[in-house]
């Protein structure tokens, strides 16, 4: 029986031509994702790289704009609001973790 | 094949305008996105949503749907005599087709989600997987090798789609946490025409577990201690994943109050740990004895204490 799979780890690097692959964001619209500063490259210069959890926020970008017509304007707001929605979310499940039965 | 009512999905009219389909579409989306709703089904419902709006919204489609007859949604039903050939329906059994969205995945080949997928003799990327693992505490803690079934989506080399029932083992490493996506590259669906495989997206869903509640890596546990412990202290046996570890109660704890202890949470990828917490709960007794019935009568009667005081 075969090895199983291994996943990458949180601190796993991906390059941009990798993450413009998973994601089906085309180059222009992620050069205006990190413009905007919605994706930002851990090393930028000739060769950008990103952390693999970026990834996870070009597809979901992806699917905001095939879904909803989103430009990247709209698409690096709503990421915005996401991120934010999942701290407070992280935030609640904390407390709820405080809470007696 | 099972009908759906793409109508009744959309709740629209039959006789709908395009501006009143791409209406309904519009709102359905934005309640039932699964980036943005919580609604407990919407991944599911979106499915529908979208299958029913790239269906309704294409004219030809929607003739070639509309000619397919009306029936119960769920219910089995055959395409009428001929139907193929009076659309433009691609060569093929329409026998081979289990879904109603795979019969109409054929028509025409318009652009899919991500613009991965399409017909043509270029080269193509496979289509992505994603797989849910539900793991428990203890399996998070450790690190777990899961076996998980999938129907994978496939391409053939003429750009149609097939779900195909696989079975997939995956190694999760420790310190995975709750709503985490792991991603496994190359591990998709085969790649069309020399095009690179797809990758395999692995959503991490902790049970729930009968003691720990988990915040990230911090652990929290639930503590009862008695209104003497309370007050007097005590040193607690508190059961930890790694085994039991005593726990000091301070003279005049409260109800509420988190003790830490540090690093005995679960791991992080990057080999720290997270923290154990023990969140207090003063349990009072309910059926009590009449010797501890008097010993609690002469502290009400000798005790100066007022929580209330401030309120006047």
């Amino acid at each position: 029986m075969s090895e199983p799979l291994q996943p990458l780890g949180e601190d796993a690097m991906v390059a941009l031509e990798e993450l413009l692959a998973a994601s089906g964001l085309a180059r222009a619209e992620l050069l205006e994702l990190v413009e905007f500063g919605a994706l930002e490259p851990l090393v930028s210069g000739d060769h950008w790289l990103f952390l693999s959890s970026c990834i996870l926020q070009a597809r979901r970008a992806a699917r905001l704009r095939d879904d909803f017509g989103l430009n990247p304007a709209g698409m690096a707001l709503a990421l915005a609001y996401l991120e934010r929605i999942d701290e407070l979310e992280r935030r609640l499940q904390e407390l709820e973790c405080q809470i007696l039965r | 094949m099972k009908y759906k009512d793409y109508y009744e999905i959309l709740g629209v009219a039959r006789d709908a305008s395009q501006e009143d389909i791409k209406k309904a579409y519009r709102k359905l989306a934005r309640k039932y996105h699964p980036d943005v709703s919580k609604e407990k089904d919407a991944e599911e419902r979106f499915k529908e949503i979208n299958e029913a709006h790239q269906t309704l919204s294409d004219p030809e489609k929607r003739a070639a749907y509309d000619q397919l007859g009306r029936h119960r949604p769920g219910e089995e039903f055959r395409p009428p005599p001929g139907w193929e050939r009076e659309f433009r329906f691609q060569e093929g059994n329409l026998d081979d087709f289990i879904d109603l969205s795979e019969l109409f995945e054929r028509f025409g080949g318009g652009a899919r989600r991500g613009g991965r997928a399409g017909r043509g003799t270029f080269a193509m990327p496979g289509q992505d997987y994603e797989v849910t693992a539900h793991l428990t505490l203890e399996e998070v803690d450790r690190g777990a090798e899961v076996s998980l079934e999938l129907s994978a989506p496939e391409m053939t080399p003429d750009g149609e789609i097939h779900r195909v029932p696989k079975t997939i083992r995956v190694r999760v490493p420790k310190g995975a946490t709750d709503g985490q996506r792991l991603r496994v590259p190359g591990k998709g669906g085969p790649g069309v025409n020399g095009g690179p495989p797809g990758d395999l997206y692995l959503n991490i869903v902790l049970r729930p577990h009968p003691l720990y509640k988990a915040s990230g890596h911090d652990l929290y546990l639930e503590l009862p201690v008695t209104p003497w412990e309370a007050v007097l202290g005590a040193d607690i046996e508190v059961p930890t994943l790694g085994g039991r570890v005593k726990m000091t109660v301070r003279p005049g704890s409260r109800a509420g109050q988190k003790l830490r202890l540090a690093g005995k949470g679960l791991p992080t990828q990057r080999g720290g740990h997270g923290d154990f917490y023990c969140v207090l709960q003063v349990v009072t007794p309910t059926a009590l004895s009449e010797r501890e019935k008097q010993l609690y009568d002469e502290l009400a009667r000798i005790s100066s204490f007022n929580p209330r005081a401030h309120l006047g």
